[in-house]
């Protein structure tokens, strides 16, 4: 039952996106149809696997080339598996809900639909697989699926330049996840989870390979979670429609490197340096993210910032040997940074397509539901206390403060800026008086999206709360969340970096506000803090972009003049020269007459003799 | 539960009431003599799978004593009528072309023969993968060649096609009467015929190594020369390009098939003796190394595509020839020779009749071969132009095609026999197969047509290039069931008794 239940879950969302994309994307209102359809079944599956704690692995073999290869389509429930599949299923719901209205104008809207299923498809896969190699597989299709979706509207230049650019910085990272994967088999034999663990002693006894094959396989995610180095790739994603954003680059896809560590965790804890490294890749990207959101205009750009230094703080929670509270966090994350995000698109969706928060303000009167549901993910995302996101953070900052004090001090600065940069868009969007006509005129959206909101909301009060998490994580995972001693100065310093963070905002941004809309676009209030370094994002795309340029105009000049002679000249042409020559050589042997072919026959006749019987 | 045989007499029954049928009838359209033909094998096709095994005990007279049923052989059999059935589907196609190429006094006449005649091949085809014994393999062999001399040469008008005839003939006469004199020896020199019998007798008694080589020299010159081996390939260009395109497909996958079970059968039972295997695989090799290069390489220049995919037929020989230099070295764990060789047939199969089957229908539409004449077939037809996208892409092995999977086994094979000269070789040759394979997809989608109207297909036609299509991407991502047929098989004859 089990099982059938968790293919059922893998395999809906692919049937859907099958159906769509071949036979029903001339009509609308079917596609949305069977896309609904498809997600609610894999949602009522999870909802049964979850309350019932289903347990269950089940593969058949794909590839059997003997004892050395076997590969396997094959998946596995535990209770990991469960919370991630609830989380995807969950969101993944509400985002089908909440699109049908978000994307109704829209001509893409069959298109639409189908890539979201096959989304699913691709995103339940790497949750559901129970080896590396089929996750990698799922790993790549949502790298697919996500380019199309960001690159939704394609016919804008900016969305498919964000396309390729998601694409192309995560092939980085998939680079080093499959190297790791390939490090994995070599030592252990087996890409299968329960089969790496069998033979995790050959890995572990050569402490250097295991460090690289650890740090490898983190290189996935941090592509696919948006690491720094790697992760550029994220704010620009946000062309794509708001549901996506919310779903893919929120909740979901971005956590899959948080959920692929937790699963390979038995993989990385051996080793003290990759953990180390990967601690302080996440406390690094939580920090500059946070900074770099404090300077952002845009409402979606201040939420992927957001979610890029949340992120980090999972990842560091990790690094810090903490799984169980990166998981945790993930879990709430997921369901405030989904409210915030659609909230957002609420905003977008009211003020025709507008994004810059200035040209806002005074939505508190005109959008009363999605002022009250975004002040709810709002003060879960800072950490305010018995909202969800207090004890996610707490959980980890306390793993943190046991662990690494670097760490915890990045962590607590990070929640510090949180709370500013939060309190600073609600403030500037919100509160006040309506900046533009605009904003004047802004109004609740349909039920259709009010409600995923709502439910959304509701989450994020109660999802830190022990009685339901624990009924989700299981008790045994949940141990793991709370395994780290309990040191009340942690939680007392959280709460104050609140407290100020909120102030700070609040005092700073209250005397923006104005009394009536502007008459012109100049006259709109500015920003009261400028600070270039965090507003031009530290300048890491210009140095990406001369880094890249200036490394690329040497190498090409040098690798040009290698190619046009040495391999163009003497390797390429020589070797295609001979390749060619010898071809049309070959093509003389075929004179078309009779008796020669009959000599060249026999020829061959004498060399076979010649060759056995010497 | 019937016996075996009945499959084979099924087929050359339709196969002489169909000729009857032909001479008494005054209709002037021949269509639907395929048309009876391709029901019929498909008939035979579905009994396939109602057949009896093979008695557990053989009296002295019984036919059993030359004639097998196992399951590789029953799969080769659906094999030979798959594509047969592929072949009279194109042969429809091609009625146009035969018609205008054929003196007659009125329309459609002398066309018949040319949709029964693959009857009797097919016939010849099964009989060859049941036969265990050299005699019934000579005439089985014999029966499908000598359908083809007919065949080839069909075309009377065609100077081309008439000039194929010929040297096939010629040459194909040579070559059978090497693997005639080779037979003799064997028979000189062991007493026996049957496969099972001469291992037997190898094993036991004193024999001759050289007077052994000498005679599977003569048997390997046989075989190289059907299944297009370096130097006995000659014939390959010339005679696929004159004669009419469904005998080409047919030649191709066909005459290829039988060779290469025959040459599996007939080594068998040499390759236990450990004085004579070493140097039968390094013959085995050599002809491997020089077919892959030739086939590979002498493609590359060609322009018409007729004349492409006849060197391709080389090279692929090249390939298959690199998985038998592997018998009986090859460690366990990759599958057996066996199974590898006939994964490759079926994938070669697939990819070569979806080709055929495309080329087919542009060239007659088109009236030309050249590569040029394939311009901007995706702005035409883009159901042709995908099927021979794939049909391409899998002949030079992109993955998740079947021919991919193919080549993947063969190197496996070679990987664990340790061939790394003939590996080498493989890789490079597959370099070059990309070119001279993605030249024509280059053509069909980034250059423009020189006319615009779609051509014309058949609902039938369709049908089978969707499938065709379909079973290239099935076996490339799942090759099990075919894999999983010939493995079993392998394992079943090694426990079989020997009658």
């Amino acid at each position: 039952m089990e099982s059938f239940l968790a293919w059922l879950i893998l395999l809906c969302p692919l049937a859907s996106a099958a159906l769509i994309l071949s036979f029903a994307h001339e009509s609308k209102a079917l596609s949305v149809k069977i896309s609904l359809g498809a997600v609610g079944v894999a949602l009522a599956a999870t909802l049964f696997l979850v309350f019932n704690q289903g347990v269950c692995q089940s593969s058949f073999t794909w590839i059997d080339l003997g004892p050395a290869l076997r590969l396997s389509i094959g998946i596995k429930v535990d209770a990991l598996t469960r919370v991630m599949l609830l989380v995807v299923t969950g969101i993944g719901a509400l985002v089908h809900v909440y699109s049908t209205v978000y994307m109704e104008e829209d001509e893409g809207k069959a298109r639409f639909f189908g890539s979201l299923s096959l989304f699913m498809f691709s995103m339940l896969g790497i949750v559901l697989a129970d080896n590396l190699a089929m996750m990698f597989i799922f790993w790549e299709l949502v790298g697919v699926s996500s380019f199309l979706l960001i690159g939704h509207w394609f016919s804008k230049e900016s969305a498919a330049k964000a396309a390729n650019k998601a694409f192309l910085t995560n092939r980085i990272g998939d680079f080093g996840f499959m190297s790791g994967i390939l490090l994995v088999w070599a030592a252990t034999g087996s890409v299968e989870f329960s089969g790496i663990q069998a033979g995790l002693e050959k890995l572990t006894s050569n402490p250097g390979l295991l460090t690289l094959a650890g740090l490898c396989l983190f290189c996935g995610a941090v592509g696919k979670s948006a690491q720094v180095p790697l992760h550029v790739w994220l704010p620009d994603a946000m062309e794509g429609p708001t549901p996506v954003s919310a779903l893919i680059h929120a909740a979901t896809m971005v956590a899959a490197g948080v959920y692929m560590l937790a699963r390979i965790f038995f993989i990385l804890e051996p080793s003290a340096t990759a953990l180390t490294v990967i601690a302080s890749i996440g406390a690094i990207t939580a920090l500059m993210a946070a900074f770099m959101a404090t300077q952002q205009n845009d409402i979606k750009r201040i939420l992927a910032y957001s979610t890029l230094s949340q992120l980090g703080l999972m990842v560091a929670g990790v690094g810090v040997g903490a799984w169980g509270a990166a998981m945790f966090h993930l879990f709430t994350h997921a369901f405030f940074k989904a409210l915030l995000f659609l909230g957002a698109g609420a905003v977008i969706h009211a003020m025709h397509h507008e994004q810059d928060i200035w040209k806002m303000g005074g939505l508190r009167k005109s959008m009363p539901v999605t002022f009250l549901t975004f002040a709810i993910g709002t003060l879960a995302l800072t950490g305010a206390p018995l909202l969800a996101g207090f004890f996610s953070k707490d959980a980890i900052l306390l793993a943190a403060w046991h662990k690494n004090t670097l760490v915890f001090g990045a962590a607590l600065l990070t929640s510090l800026l949180t709370a500013f940069y939060m309190t600073r868009l609600v403030v500037v969007a919100f509160l006040g008086g309506p900046r533009t006509e605009a904003a004047q005129h802004g109004h609740d959206c349909p039920a259709a999206m009010t409600v995923p909101l709502v439910i959304l909301a509701a989450l994020s009060a109660i999802a830190g709360y022990e009685f339901f998490a624990k009924s989700i994580f299981g008790a045994e995972i949940f141990h793991k969340v709370h395994e780290a001693e309990h040191a009340s100065i942690v939680p007392t310093l959280a709460i104050s970096v609140f407290v100020i963070g909120t102030l700070g905002a609040w005092l700073v941004y209250k005397g923006t506000s104005v009394a009536k809309p502007a008459a012109k676009m100049t006259d709109l209030p500015k920003d009261p803090v400028v600070i270039p370094l965090f507003a031009n994002k530290f300048y890491i795309d210009e140095l990406y972009a001369a880094l890249i340029a200036g490394t690329q105009d040497t190498l090409a000049s040098l690798s040009g003049w290698i190619d046009r002679v040495i391999l163009d000249g003497v390797i390429v042409r020589g070797i295609a020269g001979i390749t060619w020559g010898a071809g049309y050589a070959l093509r003389l042997l075929q004179f078309g007459n009779l008796q020669g072919y009959a000599f060249l026959f026999g020829t061959g006749v004498v060399v076979l003799l010649y060759l056995l019987t010497k | 539960m019937f016996p075996p045989i009945l499959l084979e007499i099924l087929v050359l029954v339709t196969g002489f009431v169909l000729l009857l049928a032909e001479s008494f009838s005054t209709s002037t359209s021949k269509r639907s003599l395929a048309s009876i033909g391709i029901f019929s094998l498909g008939w035979v096709f579905a009994l396939s799978f109602f057949v009896s095994s093979a008695p557990a005990a053989v009296d002295a007279g019984s036919y059993w004593n030359f004639y097998s049923a196992d399951s590789v052989s029953l799969l080769f059999k659906r094999i030979a009528l798959l594509t047969t059935m592929g072949v009279l589907v194109m042969a429809l196609d091609y009625e146009s072309v035969l018609a205008k190429n054929i003196p007659s006094s009125r329309p459609g006449a002398g066309t018949g023969e040319f949709f029964i005649l693959p009857l009797f091949t097919c016939a010849g085809l099964m009989l060859l993968a049941s036969a265990v014994d050299l005699v019934l393999a000579f005439a089985a062999l014999e029966l499908v060649t000598i359908s083809f001399y007919v065949m080839v040469a069909y075309m009377r008008r065609s100077h081309a096609s008439l000039e194929a005839g010929v040297k096939y003939l010629i040459l194909g006469a040579l070559s059978t009467g090497f693997f005639v004199f080779g037979i003799t020896w064997i028979f000189g020199i062991t007493g026996e015929t049957h496969f099972a019998k001469i291992a037997l007798k190898m094993a036991s008694v004193q024999h001759s190594d050289v007077a052994i080589l000498f005679a599977l020299v003569l048997v390997l010159v046989g075989l190289g020369f059907k299944v297009a081996a370096v130097p006995f390939q000659n014939w390959v260009p010339d005679v696929y390009q004159g004669a009419p395109t469904p005998v080409t497909a047919f030649l191709s996958v066909g005459s290829k098939a039988a060779g290469f079970l025959l040459l599996l059968r007939v080594l068998e039972p040499f390759l236990g003796v450990s004085s004579l295997a070493p140097k039968i695989l390094l013959v085995l090799a050599f002809l491997a190394g020089a077919t892959l290069v030739f086939g590979n390489l002498a493609a590359l220049p060609q322009n018409n595509l007729k004349r492409l995919l006849s060197y391709s037929s080389i090279g692929h020989a090249g390939y298959l020839l690199m998985a038998v230099a592997c018998v009986g070295t090859a460690r366990s764990g990759f599958g057996s020779v066996g199974s590898t060789v006939g994964f490759y047939l079926f994938a070669y199969l697939l990819m070569t009749l979806l080709g055929f089957i495309i080329f087919s229908l542009v060239s007659t539409h088109s009236k030309g071969e050249e590569i040029h004449h394939f311009n901007g077939l995706a702005k035409r037809s883009p159901l042709l132009a995908f099927g021979l996208l794939v049909s391409m892409s899998s002949l030079a092995g992109v993955p998740l095609t079947a021919g991919f999977y193919g080549k993947f086994l063969v190197f496996a094979q070679a990987v664990n026999s340790g061939h790394w000269v003939l590996l080498s070789l493989g890789v490079v040759t597959v370099g070059a197969g990309f070119y001279f394979y993605l030249r024509v997809v280059a053509a069909m989608y980034w250059n423009e047509p020189s006319e615009s109207a779609p051509i014309p297909v058949s609902f039938l036609t369709k049908t089978v290039i969707t499938l065709l299509v379909a079973g290239i991407f099935f076996f490339g991502i799942n090759p099990k069931p075919v894999l999983a047929a010939f493995q079993q098989t392998a394992i079943q004859s090694a426990k079989a008794p020997s009658h």
